[in-house]
């Protein structure tokens, strides 16, 4: 028996050698202020601030969308953001060609700061100002109140801290953003059904993740689009009563499935990754299911062809197979480079959260 | 001293008889009853896998073993466990006892069998289906019970084997018994390691954004797990036996970390486990039937992750808050889930008059989960078991036993259930007929109830979610049998059906369905998260056939044979359709079988050979997602060569062979259900040495004179 009671102890010990991970937070912050430190050219700093992905054309997506606002600010040093931890431990682990640093949102502000730049903007990258642009808003008002406060509380009530808005963020961006979709997509949209699919927040009577009732400008710009042609349809992948059977109801009720029985499909999100290229545009046998077309599962792609007898589906690919978000439409991206010249104070962010108050 | 060994060795083999395989049926089985019976006269059903085939086989794991000697099991190795099936059921049905006590510890719902040291078990009995009224009601599946290999000559055991193949395979074992007096002491080693290996290094195109052709995902990882184990053992008198043991095990699964795609092959951490047992016991022989014992159990396993780079995880900032992005460096390693159990068991077996024996017993069970991160609202659950038993076996008439049993379950959450169980064997001369009928009754497990992870499989992330309004599972089996021997043929077919009520099973959910708190979800579509969440399915029939067939054409030459027939029909609730839709119970494969044979020739006092060629096919299994398993059949070729006198003094056994001899590789691309994840053909080459320094205990003489089981109970 004493030998067990031996074996317990050692064992209750043993194994819980406690890896000394409690300095983990500041040490790894310590080493995004250092880098920030090093990379500093400018007093401006742009941070843009995505979900995040795990795809290679998404790390393109951003790659590019840097440069291009490199380009239109070059008084500022421009960051990209992931908000998804996963995305951003997977970017910058393995053997890639680039590894790339996406940190979160709450440690690039606070190296940007401790790096004291003058004017900090974080553009959203969001398509509506849902929840995750809440989140956004959120780490902008922890480092203005230096929440881990280790930071120079002189040097904070002197920043300029100023926030750029998502894509659909006012009923003027949708209308804005309707016209560049329309001078992209208006001459297939005169003979093809043009749907566009954006994620949406889901909600249901037990839990609504739509707080800030931001789904409301999916239905807003499907109604602008509708102004340049009938054949415009915008849905989701979560919003209720606006999924792709939805679409297809007011197609049917609508303009109805034209001559050409050809439908573009283009993914409202700001990159083109797993959603855009399976759950919108995945075909073959593993996304349809005939007994329940409109389960999750089925593809936009496979339900338009099978239950609305589509014969063709099409998109604007980048080349061949590799879908565009839109980051990648040049005129879109031009949408959000204007947002971010247009940055808002923090405390007119609650009119862009509440946009129907 | 006699009454010593006695006690020792009451259950073991009859070892002196074991070379003769024409006997197999005399061979003492305890798993079914908890009484000990020749296989011959078992009441309920068992299957044994004798000392003699495992040693034949030269099986690298248990695993091995079971896939490649039955053919009720399948098994699809990968980081979480062996996703072993039997008879159609997952590993959460399965009870897995080591010398009758249960194997603990699992990760979604898997154990880990690395516990089980391949060249330390003696023999394995099978029961299938709850039908055992002393190891629980949970056993929906079957009990598996790996009977290890005892050393209770007086004086000194030593023993050394070292098995080595392709891929860097190791498995080393070495024992040491040493009995002094009334003192007899039992340690163990084992050390299992595999560098792993890749059967494609294609990704599923369906799954990622281009065709992937150099992806490092392996099909199974490179691990290496060990575990010391000692066993003390004290004779007080001739009636009382006192025991202690303890052991502990460790594990790492080393997954690559030179993946080129973050969104299939890049990994930042590696799983490592760390357990612990400790338990106590005696047994108390009243006189040569009846006895009592008592055994206090404690098991640990403890799940981390090991990172292998800078890692975000939910954790705690400076300031005490939640977060998503607490950090974890290299080298660091945080823990995901801390199992414990506490287990007391009273059992007694005695004699009653008209031939009658009766068991009885009582068995308290305390688990404790700590998960900091995924268990909400204070990162641990508990729960508790208690259950009575009792069994009775009736041998009063000539042709029939009958056996009946009720076990009595009440548990924290789900309250008082009992469960019955008969069963009743006919000896028609050369004929056995049995059948029996048995329920379980299995309470939602604390990982079931209060879990929540994200898990990311290659290119797709799972968010599994553990539902508080799970229902306990229910089951039905039924079951008959017809057994023919003569001389050194036996032959045995099996029916059974198996029917589950609120079967617990994953299903994919909506996403405005998960609960709040989960907000890692969302995104802009750069990446899509699948929920799943534990629910109970309406129902889920398991029936099918077994067959068996051993037959021993010359004293040298014997065939072995199994095949398995099943089918499932299952049904889940679709809340949106307001319907019973029917679903795949996963792994499931219509057809499975195994065949072998053997010869075994002494050429001289020191030297005798023995040659195996094994075959084991089976049909395509079927998932509800990412495709199904391919069917397969593979053949081994083995050798073994016994050199020196066997049990006195030094003793070499030399193993090598040839696994997967017609190469065959499931090469289906990575994402999708493999049908085997066997690493194409294989060599192996395993050297035993023995040595042992003493008196040999008369195993004979003490079996025939003893009538009861004490170890393993």
């Amino acid at each position: 028996m004493a030998m067990m009671a031996a074996v317990t102890m050692f064992s209750f010990t043993s194994c819980d050698k406690d890896d000394d991970t409690k300095n983990n937070y500041t040490t790894y912050q310590d080493a995004v202020d250092s880098q920030v430190k090093k990379e500093k050219k400018n007093d401006k700093a742009i941070l843009l601030v995505a979900f995040g992905s795990t795809w290679q054309c998404a790390f393109e997506s951003f790659d590019n969308t840097k440069k291009a606002y490199e380009e239109a600010f070059k008084d500022c040093d421009v960051y990209v953001s992931y908000s998804s931890a996963i995305c951003i431990n997977r970017a910058a682990a393995g053997e890639h060609e680039v590894a790339r640093d996406y940190y979160a949102p709450n440690f690039w502000l606070h190296s940007l700061a401790a790096a004291k730049y003058d004017e900090i903007i974080v553009q959203s990258l969001q398509v509506i100002p849902g929840e995750e642009y809440g989140r956004v808003i959120n780490y902008i008002k922890d480092l203005g109140n230096n929440y881990l406060r280790d930071l120079d509380d002189e040097y904070l009530s002197e920043l300029t801290l100023r926030l750029g808005t998502p894509l659909l963020n006012s009923l003027d961006d949708v209308k804005k953003v309707a016209k560049v979709l329309n001078d992209e997509f208006g001459e297939d949209a005169k003979t093809k059904t043009v749907a566009f699919m954006g994620h949406g927040n889901p909600s249901s009577e037990e839990h609504d993740y739509d707080i800030y009732k931001a789904n409301v400008r999916y239905d807003q710009l499907e109604e602008e689009l509708q102004k340049y042609s009938k054949n415009y349809f915008v849905g989701t992948v979560d919003q209720p009563e606006n999924k792709k059977e939805n679409v297809w109801e007011r197609i049917q009720a609508g303009a109805g499935v034209p001559a050409s029985k050809e439908m573009v499909l283009q993914a409202l999100m700001s990159i083109a990754g797993d959603h855009g290229h399976n759950v919108m545009y995945g075909s073959g046998e593993e996304y349809w299911d005939d007994e329940e077309p409109e389960s999750e599962d089925n593809s936009w792609y496979e339900y338009f062809m099978n239950e609305a007898k589509y014969k063709k589906m099409s998109n604007h690919s980048l080349k061949s197979g590799e879908l565009r978000g839109l980051l990648d439409i040049p005129s879109v991206l031009n949408v959000w480079i204007e947002h971010t010249r247009q940055n808002i104070k923090l405390e007119d962010a609650y009119h862009s959260m509440y946009p129907e108050d | 001293m006699k009454r010593l060994a006695a006690i020792l060795t009451l259950t073991l083999p009859l070892m002196a008889q074991a070379q003769d395989m024409s006997k197999a049926l005399d061979e003492v089985v305890v798993t079914a009853t908890g009484t000990p019976h020749t296989l011959k006269n078992v009441p309920v059903q068992t299957e044994i896998i004798s000392k003699e085939q495992i040693e034949q086989l030269g099986a690298a794991s248990f695993e091995d073993i079971l896939s490649q000697l039955s053919a009720g099991f399948d098994f699809n190795a990968g980081d979480m466990g062996s996703q072993m099936t039997m008879n159609g059921l997952g590993n959460s049905y399965i009870l897995i006892l080591i010398d009758g006590k249960r194997l603990h510890g699992d990760n979604g719902g898997e154990n880990d069998l690395g516990h089980i040291d391949p060249h330390n078990i003696d023999h394995i009995e099978i029961v299938k289906g709850a039908g055992s009224a002393l190891y629980g009601s949970d056993a929906i599946a079957g009990v598996i019970n790996v009977i290890t290999r005892k050393h209770t000559d007086e004086g000194i055991y030593l023993e050394n084997t070292t098995r080595t193949g392709s891929y860097a395979d190791l498995r080393q074992h070495n024992g040491i018994g040493v009995t002094v007096g009334r003192l007899n002491s039992m340690t163990n080693f084992q050390l299992q390691h595999t560098d792993g290996w890749q059967n494609t290094s294609v990704e599923d195109p369906s799954q990622t954004e281009f065709p992937i052709f150099d992806s490092r995902n392996k099909t199974v990882n490179e691990y290496t797990n060990w575990q010391v184990a000692e066993r003390l053992t004290y004779t007080a008198s001739d009636e009382l036996s006192i025991y202690a043991d303890g052991s502990l095990y460790g594990k790492r699964i080393y997954r690559p970390t030179d993946g080129k795609y973050a969104s299939c092959d890049v990994n930042t951490f590696d799983m490592q486990y760390r357990d612990a047992s400790a338990a106590g016991g005696f047994t108390y022989r009243m006189n040569k039937t009846d006895m009592v014992t008592f055994d206090l159990d404690w098991n640990r396993h403890a799940y981390y992750y090991y990172y292998t780079a800078t890692t975000l995880e939910d954790g705690y900032d400076p300031l005490g808050n939640f977060t998503h992005y607490y950090p974890y460096f290299a080298d660091q390693r945080n823990l995901q889930s801390d199992q414990q159990r506490t287990m007391a068991q009273l059992k007694g077996v005695f004699s009653l008059p008209y031939s009658n024996s009766f068991s009885a017993g009582a068995e308290f069970r305390y688990d404790c989960l700590d998960a900091p991160m995924r268990v909400r609202d204070g990162g641990g659950a508990t729960d508790w078991t208690a259950a009575l038993y009792a069994q009775d076996e009736f041998t009063a008439l000539d042709w029939m036993s009958l056996t009946t049993g009720i076990r009595l379950n009440q548990n924290a959450g789900f309250g008082f259930r009992a469960t019955p169980k008969v069963s009743v064997m006919f000896p028609l001369g050369e004929f056995r007929i049995r059948t029996g009928w048995s329920q379980g009754f299995k309470t939602p497990t604390p990982k079931e109830l209060h879990y929540q992870y994200l898990r990311t499989m290659g290119s797709s992330t799972f968010l599994y979610i553990g539902n508080r309004e799970l229902r306990p599972q229910t089951s039905d089996y039924w079951s008959a049998s017809i057994e023919y021997s003569h001389g050194g043929f036996n032959m045995s077919a099996t029916g059974y059906m198996n029917s589950l009520d609120n079967m617990i099973t994953l299903v994919n959910i909506p996403v405005s369905e998960i609960p709040e708190g989960s907000a890692e979800y969302m995104g802009d579509g750069s990446s899509q998260i699948i929920p799943r969440q534990y629910r109970n399915m309406e129902d889920a029939r398991t029936f099918g056939a077994d067959v068996t067939l051993n037959w021993r054409i010359t004293k040298e030459l014997t065939i072995n044979g199994t095949y398995s027939y099943l089918d499932t029909d299952a049904h889940v609730y679709n809340e949106k359709k307001d319907r019973l839709d029917k679903v795949t119970i996963d792994g499931m494969a219509h057809h499975k079988g195994n065949l072998s044979a053997t010869w075994q020739h002494r050429f001289t006092e020191d030297y005798r050979l023995g040659l195996g060629l094994y075959g084991r096919a089976s049909s395509t299994r079927y998932y509800q997602n990412n495709g199904n398993g391919k069917g397969y059949q593979t053949w081994r070729l083995t050798t073994s060569h016994d050199i020196g006198h066997g049990a006195r003094g030094l003793s070499y056994r030399v193993e090598a062979g040839i696994d997967n001899i017609f190469d065959y590789r499931d090469t289906t691309p990575h994402g999708l259900h493999y049908g085997t994840t066997t690493a194409g053909r294989t060599c192996y080459c395993t050297l035993s040495i023995r040595f042992s320094e003493g008196r040999k205990m008369d195993t004979k003489s003490i079996i025939k004179e003893s009538g009861h089981s004490s170890e393993e109970d």
